[in-house]
């Protein structure tokens, strides 16, 4: 019995994903320098509130890079998604389908990415670049380069109500969002088509996969994702403005990385991603909290996001027994 | 055999842009045989394959599976036919489990209404029934990327077996295997001939051959040489076959006295490598062979000399100047070379072109004004592809299109750019068709002969026999026995290699020594 696998034998603090110490120990410290002010069960809430936008938006990105590519225009999706769904509420559509049609936005984005990175075999760099720049342009355009404003109930409602008057609406919809996903990653075969494109896509092919059919189909779900976002964003404002997205899908991608996931070999999952948003939502909030001036909060939030990488490679490294 | 073939090739031609890869080869396959298809690089042997899997559809020919006339128009095509391919390069995702491998691209789903849903339960069983009949203790659920070589080589079976495929093509399946796992493995293919399977072996370990095949097809540039029985085949007239030409010798040596002392290795350690305690010396004009098993600390061995790897103490000296703890970059100053293992990964900047490869390391030296004459640069070029023999169209050639034979003489030809004096070949001809080889090992041996010296590690036991002045045998770690070359031969070294004799090669005693016996040996090398 020679062929017996071996899995190695892993201490109990080997299985914690490394950004969770990282978390752990952001967490304690601004237990402590807010006095009180932070660990709060309404300020935890806030938290959530605060990253469920991002998590959204991260869900895809993750799926995204499980398949080796990159997607830099969820930003601009996101901002398109918003700018549509209140456009179509100020003339008068139902706001139901206002959103609907900013999610849909967000879903033909990702279609068109995708048609040009699976047929047209563009690199994912290029062609999401590409559409960032139209998605922010048509954002720009469409609403004249000014905010929107739109507040119907049920927008409002969609942004900032309470479900059953006690669970914010967006924490739900990110949760809806994330069991989605993770019905989709692991156990649909589309899911695991996604890992095998970024495990190894030319084996993949061989295997009787339809890998540009699912890389298309991962972009397309990306881009509806990133609707999602977007008018969730703007459903919290009650507007839409033409560049709250900017910068969007680096945070997203930061999210992804500090959660685990590889740029390659199809290496990680979203449940990483929620530790990767909880990290960047904690850490803008307790900044906050503790009453750090927003100057240098971008210059912190910088060095937290180095220092976690740093520490899930050493960790990785550690683990694999290099 | 009396029954049907299950394959039958008939006059395939493919061409591709400026080559033509296959000219009227045809090639039959019956059940419970293995027929090894056996041909330099470049013979098209992989290309015939790769038709026969769907992944090349042939400019003319035909195709016949048991009796029916077919075109195979993908991969998944072929799988429906019962044919199954092992890749060199696994088919394997990394990240999946080995189940949800052995299932890639036809998932069991659930009952509807969850019919979306993978159904992992069954998959796991499924999986678990098939690993078990190949004798495999494989869990399903482990991870493929925390598995060894062999054991993803074994989920490439199972996943053949799982689609019922009554052809199986294996591509150099034992190239990165042990010898104890290539054991197991022709015992698995021994196993599937009995079932009625038909396998198409390609493989360039000619020793192999005789163990595992029933007949042999032979290509030489595109085109078919012969279709015999092993049995009446000796390896020297398979090697024939495949060359077109008598290779009067594989190991050409001009043997002659050493000079001084080119390489000094005290006491060498290095525990987080588990290389301890290691003696050894290289003088020019000498060839010495590094010996062991896969595993046995070679590698590792020489990556510490040439400082890629941090020691804990011992010392090392080159041309008498003590370089211990000195880095790569100033090991090559001092004249040394490393043509590492893996030439694809670490010896070849793939996407380069042969010129840009042969002088990437000698940049400094052959234009110290930092500003590159190109003039210089294609003289210098030309010098090395004239006196290697490199086969390329041009220098302007990617190195990824050339054959593994010239994509490492590419790699020599780097490293003599620099005038290197000792040069360090860690598994010089992993790969590289017999042609190629005999070349290498000529220029090995003008290498030498000219004053500069060579470490070589090998796997190839004949390599190292007949290319060696001396030959040091490394087992766990350890430098476990020493041979000049009159000593060495190939029982003894085997058995060293083993850890059956202890620093003595005299006492070695010849019972023990064949070279199929490694069971004696716990697994160390992981």
């Amino acid at each position: 019995m020679e062929q017996t696998c071996k899995p190695l034998q892993k201490k109990w603090y080997d299985r914690v994903p490394p950004v969770l110490w990282v978390l752990g120990i952001i967490v304690v410290w601004f237990a402590i320098a807010s006095r009180g002010h932070f660990f709060t069960i309404s300020n935890f809430l806030n938290i959530a509130v605060q990253g469920s936008v991002l998590l959204v938006l991260s869900l895809g990105a993750t799926c995204v890079i499980l398949t080796e590519g990159i997607d830099l225009s969820l930003g601009s999706i996101l901002t398109l998604g918003g700018v549509v769904a209140v456009l179509l509420m100020t003339r008068g559509v139902t706001p139901v389908l206002a959103m609907l049609a900013g999610v849909a936005s967000g879903f033909f984005c990702g279609a068109i990415t995708g048609l040009l990175i699976a047929r047209g075999r563009l690199p994912p760099f290029i062609a999401t670049l590409g559409m960032s720049g139209l998605g922010a342009g048509a954002a720009v355009v469409l609403t004249k380069a000014s905010s929107v404003y739109a507040d119907p109930a049920a927008f409002v409602f969609f942004g900032s109500g309470r479900l059953f008057g006690l669970l914010p609406m967006p924490i739900v919809v990110a949760a809806l969002a994330f069991g989605a996903v993770y019905l989709i990653l692991y156990h649909t075969p589309f899911g695991h088509y996604i890992f095998a494109l970024g495990g190894n896509e030319v084996g993949a092919g061989l295997s009787g996969v339809n890998t540009a059919w699912w890389k298309l189909m991962t972009y397309f779900m990306a881009g509806g994702l990133g609707g999602v976002a977007g008018v969730l964003m703007a459903a919290r404002l009650h507007a839409a403005e033409p560049t709250i997205g900017l910068r969007w899908e680096f945070d997203a991608i930061a999210a992804t990385i500090i959660g685990g996931t590889s740029f390659e070999k199809g290496r990680g999952g979203i449940k990483g991603t929620v530790l990767g948003v909880l990290l960047l939502a904690v850490v803008r909030n307790g900044l906050n909290v503790i009453g750090i001036r927003p100057v240098y909060q971008a210059l912190i939030l910088g060095i937290v996001l180095i220092v976690a990488i740093i520490f899930d490679v050493v960790m990785k490294r550690r683990q694999e027994g290099l | 055999m009396s029954t049907a073939p299950l394959v039958r090739l008939l006059n395939i031609t493919k061409t591709f842009p400026g080559v033509r890869a296959l000219q009227n080869v045809s090639f039959d396959l019956f059940p419970g045989e293995v027929h090894v298809l056996l041909g330099e690089n470049g013979a098209g042997k992989s290309t015939l394959m790769k038709v026969l899997a769907g992944a090349y559809m042939p400019d003319s020919g035909e195709i016949e599976i048991k009796g029916q006339k077919v075109r195979i128009n993908s991969p998944a095509h072929a799988q429906q036919l019962g044919i199954s391919t092992i890749y060199q390069e696994f088919n394997l995702v990394p990240y999946l489990n080995v189940a949800q491998n052995i299932y890639l691209g036809r998932y069991p789903r659930r009952k509807p209404p969850l019919g979306f849903m993978v159904d992992h339960q069954a998959m796991q069983d499924k999986s678990r029934q098939v690993l078990g009949s190949l004798n495999m203790d494989v869990d399903p659920t482990s991870i493929v990327a925390d598995l060894g070589v062999a054991q993803q080589q074994m989920v490439e079976v199972a996943k053949a077996l799982s689609i019922d495929a009554q052809v199986l093509i294996m591509d150099e399946p034992t190239a990165t295997l042990t010898d104890r796992e290539i054991d197991k493995l022709f015992a698995m293919i021994r196993r599937l001939r009995e079932r009625g399977m038909g396998i198409v072996y390609i493989s360039h370990r000619l020793n192999e051959v005789h163990e595992v095949g029933d007949r042999v097809t032979v290509l030489r540039d595109g085109q078919l040489v012969d279709t015999r029985s092993i049995r009446d085949l000796t390896i020297d007239q398979m090697v024939q076959m495949m060359v077109g030409r008598e290779i009067s010798d594989l190991f050409p040596r001009t043997y002659q006295c050493p000079g001084e002392e080119a390489l000094r290795v005290e006491n060498l350690t290095s525990a987080r490598n588990g290389i301890k305690g290691i003696d050894l010396t290289v003088r020019r004009g000498e060839i010495v062979g590094l010996a062991g098993l896969v595993g046995s600390g070679r590698t590792e061995l020489v990556r510490a000399i040439f400082g890629a790897d941090p020691i804990d103490c011992g010392e090392v000296f080159v041309f008498g100047k003590r370089v211990t703890g000195s880095s790569p970059t100033q090991l090559v100053e001092q004249g040394v070379g490393l043509l590492p293992e893996d030439r694809k990964l670490t010896g070849l900047a793939l996407k380069l072109s042969v010129a840009e490869n042969i002088v990437m390391a000698s940049l400094r030296r052959l234009f110290p004004r930092s500003v590159v004459d190109l003039n210089k640069e294609r003289n210098v070029v030309d010098k090395y592809i004239r006196d290697l023999r490199i086969a390329t169209p041009s220098q302007k050639r990617l190195t990824q299109f050339l054959s593994g034979g010239t994509q490492q003489k590419v790699v020599m030809a780097k490293w003599l750019a620099t005038e290197s004096r000792l040069l360090i070949f860690d598994e010089p001809t992993r790969g590289i068709d017999v042609g190629a080889k005999a070349e290498i090992h000529d220029f090995m041996d003008q290498l030498v002969a000219q004053g500069a010296a060579v470490l070589m590690v090998s796997s190839d036991l004949p390599e190292v026999l007949g290319m060696s002045d001396r030959v040091y045998v490394m087992h766990e770690g350890q430098v476990v026995g020493e041979f000049c070359r009159e000593e060495a031969r190939a029982e003894r070294v085997i058995a060293c290699a083993m850890g059956q004799a202890q620093a003595a090669p005299s006492v070695v005693s010849g019972s023990s020594a064949s070279p199929g016996v490694a069971a004696a040996q716990p697994g160390q090398e992981a």
